[in-house]
């Protein structure tokens, strides 16, 4: 009746998983009963859960990406304190336990934080960029979000029923065969990753249609904000690339489940393709990550220097470029595998070419900062934090990619160190740029920019101390994934990476402080006109936060940066363009459907790891009549009336002229 | 609206309907919503034609009709005209006017599977030169 469910799987004999779950499930039941008892759930269901606002949706994306990148910090906190504690010593973690928390942490890292941080973002931002006034597909946005909040919620189950994964975030078999994880673990792994990459690929689908096919009039491929041509470019990778991952993770699951040897270690399997295919999606994704990170610097540095972004078509150039070639390196995750010198030089070259590409990217950040008024405001400490550690990222990339270093150092810390380096340095400082680069966008208030700087500097600080130690290290010898270790030479690299964690942490506490100061002193930090920076493209056009619509009259672009150019003409002749004629504007409705298919798929998921199939048909069966109901609903749109549409946009321009009226600063 | 970029706008503009009326290439999904009927001819050309070609791959190699070698060349030929009539009347992929994207997306999406499955091929074939099967590794540890 509940497959292999029983009370034996929950971990009662384990206190630190059932403490940190019991905390975990008392908060959310707190939050919960909260909203209930306040009677906020009325309001939390029309206006966020079954929204299909973009808005809103990156709003709830960015949200989940912080939950998760908590969540898998605290993995990090434990895999470096039992490194530091379990030198000729068996540390506080067993090895059964510690592999768990491995895994977890680059799953959580890479699939429920980095990416949804970075598809939040995009979904805040690109259409306000584009100068229209939702997705192609609004409904299949929501409809993303919840899948991906479907895989988060099924890792996080992990930790209560059953086990997680002892895998690796990749789980090469053989060891993530039946024959040699016969538990749940891959299980959890295998359905959260397919179901969360499932809302991917719509994501994908849906950034590239809105992007080729709704742009403001006059807005021109070459009139493009940066940010939205690194968006299009890795939202081409992900259509390209997540069908690799979704085949390939669909024939292991058909190894587990139905005995197929695609990738065993008999009967004709072979392990290795598993490997050369997880790495032709896996590469790929590192770019899906740092491409729209690349894109959110070039808004940043340019706003922050009062400067067009140095090299436009160089930069649209380099990022179709590194588009294209980061699907010809791929090999360079496992030289050591046993091809042959032809083979891996081949490879080992193309990756040295990518960095070419990269390396345009950086002069020309730097020639856009070059003769630019910079103001040092936490979105611009991040970019500065990110060209310096990036750099240094990508030089030790190039170095393992030259294959006889790398026999040395593949899979030693000193690769650990590498795309740490990377991922930290370039997607996460990214992400915390435009975290507080469009916080008032989305808010209409900024965040405080004391604790911004404070959390800045001790994660750029608390990285170093963190990463540099390791990179020593992995020279050293030492590999990756130990759960005790017993050479002494190692000892005092492994005690200050320890160290470099609490910097760190108290980095993450000042960005949970920063949150809640800001919010406290929302009046004080009020953004009235809705351009807080002196911004340069069209979302800083609109009020913040923006209505629905986003905009009261779609805009008409006449060249590159075309807010600047309406900002320019209205300093110039100290006064507003005249107002539009308002008409009434059709809008989506909002719809349940996003999150009823991602209650039945988590239903569905959680019924496929336990082998309950009376359950697994019920979630399908569910999911399919939501799809269903939705696709027959007769009522798509309502109309926002011209009276409405006119009111919200006069307020703004009074703000706005207000500001005019008040500017001090140069004019043209 | 005169302006080249306009083109571009959220929504196809009249003036290019009227285009599409005259300019239609083979496939071309037809933009007008008063005329299903249109539509739906392509959709059944494209469905005969489908059908056709799949009986052909069975029906060929079980006659005389091609010399027996060369029977794989001639199934990997009616495959390639299969796929053409999917991209054609299903997906629309045509020589029609403002079809550039879709073009693009072809060339992109068959550059990446040339590169992923090529890739693949010459990666997998030399693994299995340079590795030597378990038994003979087994043998030289004897
Ligand atoms: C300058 C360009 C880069 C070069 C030349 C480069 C090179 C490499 C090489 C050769 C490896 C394999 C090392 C080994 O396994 O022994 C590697 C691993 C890795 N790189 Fe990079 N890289 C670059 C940029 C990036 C970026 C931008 C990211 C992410 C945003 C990234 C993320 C990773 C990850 C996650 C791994 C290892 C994953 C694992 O084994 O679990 N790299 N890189
Ligand atoms: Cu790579």
């Amino acid at each position: 009746m509940l497959g292999k469910l029983s009370w034996d799987v929950i971990p009662f004999d384990q206190p630190l998983p059932m403490i940190a779950s019991a905390v975990v499930a008392l908060t959310i039941l707190g939050v919960l009963a909260w909203v209930f008892l306040a009677g906020h759930f009325p309001y939390l269901w029309r206006e966020w859960i079954t929204s299909v606002d973009h808005k809103r949706i990156g709003v709830m994306y960015t949200l989940l990406a912080l939950l998760m990148l908590l969540r898998g910090f605290s993995d990090a906190v434990m895999m470096r304190s039992q490194q530091a504690l379990a030198f000729q010593a068996p540390g506080y973690l067993p090895p059964d336990h510690f592999n768990q928390v491995f895994s977890a942490h680059g799953t959580i890292m890479i699939f429920f934080g980095a990416m949804p941080f970075v598809i939040g973002l995009m979904n805040l931002v690109v259409p306000l960029q584009l100068g229209v006034r939702d997705v192609a597909f609004p409904t299949l946005n929501s409809v993303s979000l919840w899948l991906t909040a479907t895989g988060a919620l099924l890792v996080n189950i992990s930790l209560v029923i059953g086990e997680f994964a002892r895998t690796g975030w990749l789980p090469y078999p053989p060891l993530s065969e039946t024959a040699y994880s016969p538990g749940v673990g891959v299980d959890y792994y295998l359905w959260a990753v397919q179901i969360a990459g499932v809302g991917t690929l719509l994501t994908g689908i849906n950034f590239v249609t809105t992007i080729l096919k709704m742009r403001a009039p006059g807005m021109s491929y070459l009139r493009m904000s940066m940010f939205c041509w690194t968006s299009l470019a890795a939202s081409l990778l992900i259509v390209a690339a997540f069908p690799i991952l979704t085949a390939t993770l669909a024939m292991l699951t058909l190894d587990r489940y139905f005995g197929f040897h695609f990738f065993t270690n008999e009967a004709g399997g072979n392990m290795l393709m598993f490997v050369n295919l997880i790495w032709a999606w896996g590469h790929p994704e590192v770019y899906i990550l740092v491409l729209p990170a690349f894109g959110i610097f070039s808004e940043v540095i340019s706003t922050f220097s009062s400067k067009p972004l140095f090299g436009y078509r160089s930069m649209v150039a380099a990022t179709l470029f590194i588009c294209i070639v980061s699907f010809m390196v791929w090999l360079h995750h496992f030289f050591t595998m046993g091809a042959g010198a032809d083979v891996n030089a081949a490879f080992g070259i193309a990756t040295s070419i990518i960095a070419v590409g990269t390396g345009v990217k950086i002069y020309n950040w730097m020639f856009t900062m070059y003769g630019g008024r910079i103001r040092f405001a936490t979105p611009m400490l991040w970019s500065l934090g990110f060209m310096v550690t990036f750099v240094i990222g990508g030089m030790t990339g190039v170095l393992l990619a030259v294959p006889p270093a790398d026999f040395l150092l593949h899979n030693s810390l000193f690769l650990v160190a590498h795309f740490h380096n990377v991922i930290i340095g370039g997607v996460l400082f990214g992400a915390f740029a435009g975290y507080t680069y469009w916080f008032p966008k989305a808010f209409g208030f900024r965040l405080h920019e004391g604790w911004g700087k404070l959390a800045f500097w001790l994660t750029l600080i608390g990285f170093y101390a963190t990463f540099v130690p390791l990179y020593a290290v992995g020279l050293l010898g030492m590999t990756r994934r130990m759960q005790h270790f017993d050479v002494p030479a190692w000892y005092p690299w492994v005690l200050v990476a320890g160290a470099g964690m609490i910097i760190t942490t108290a980095g993450v506490v000042a960005q949970i402080i920063q949150l809640v100061v800001s919010i406290r002193q929302r009046a004080a930090l009020r953004d009235s006109t809705g351009d807080p920076w002196d911004g340069r493209s069209l979302e800083w056009a609109t009020p913040s936060p923006p209505p629905v619509f986003n905009f009261a009259a779609l805009p008409h672009v006449e060249g590159e940066e075309p807010y600047w150019s309406i900002k320019q003409r209205a300093r110039e002749q100290n006064r507003l363009r005249d107002e539009p004629e308002y008409e009434p504007i059709e809008m989506p409705r909002n719809s349940p459907t996003g999150f009823i298919c991602a209650f039945f798929a988590t239903v569905m998921g959680f019924a496929l790891i336990w082998h309950i199939w009376w359950m697994v048909a019920l979630g399908a069966l569910g999911a399919f009549a939501t799809f269903v109901v939705f696709a027959w609903r007769d009522k798509p749109e309502y109309v926002i009336s011209a009276a409405e549409v006119a009111r919200i946009d006069r307020a703004n321009r009074s703000a706005r002229r207000e500001a005019l009226a008040t500017y001090t600063g140069p004019r043209p | 609206m005169s302006n080249a970029d306009d083109r571009h706008a959220q929504r196809r503009d009249t003036h290019d309907l009227e285009r599409y009326d005259i300019d239609t290439a083979p496939g071309d999904e037809y933009l007008g919503d008063t005329d299903v009927g249109s539509g739906l001819r392509g959709y059944v050309i494209g469905l005969g034609l489908a059908t056709l070609l799949t009986i052909a791959s069975f029906w060929l190699p079980g006659t005389d009709l091609v010399w027996a070698p060369g029977v794989p060349v001639a199934l990997v030929v009616l495959a390639i005209a299969q796929m053409g009539v999917h991209l054609v009347f299903f997906l629309h992929i045509t020589t029609g006017p403002d079809n550039t994207n879709n073009a693009l997306a072809l060339a992109f999406g068959v550059l990446i599977v040339v590169l992923v499955i090529g890739g693949s091929i010459w990666i997998m074939a030399n693994l299995d030169k340079n590795l030597m099967p378990m038994n003979a590794i087994m043998n030289m540890n004897r």
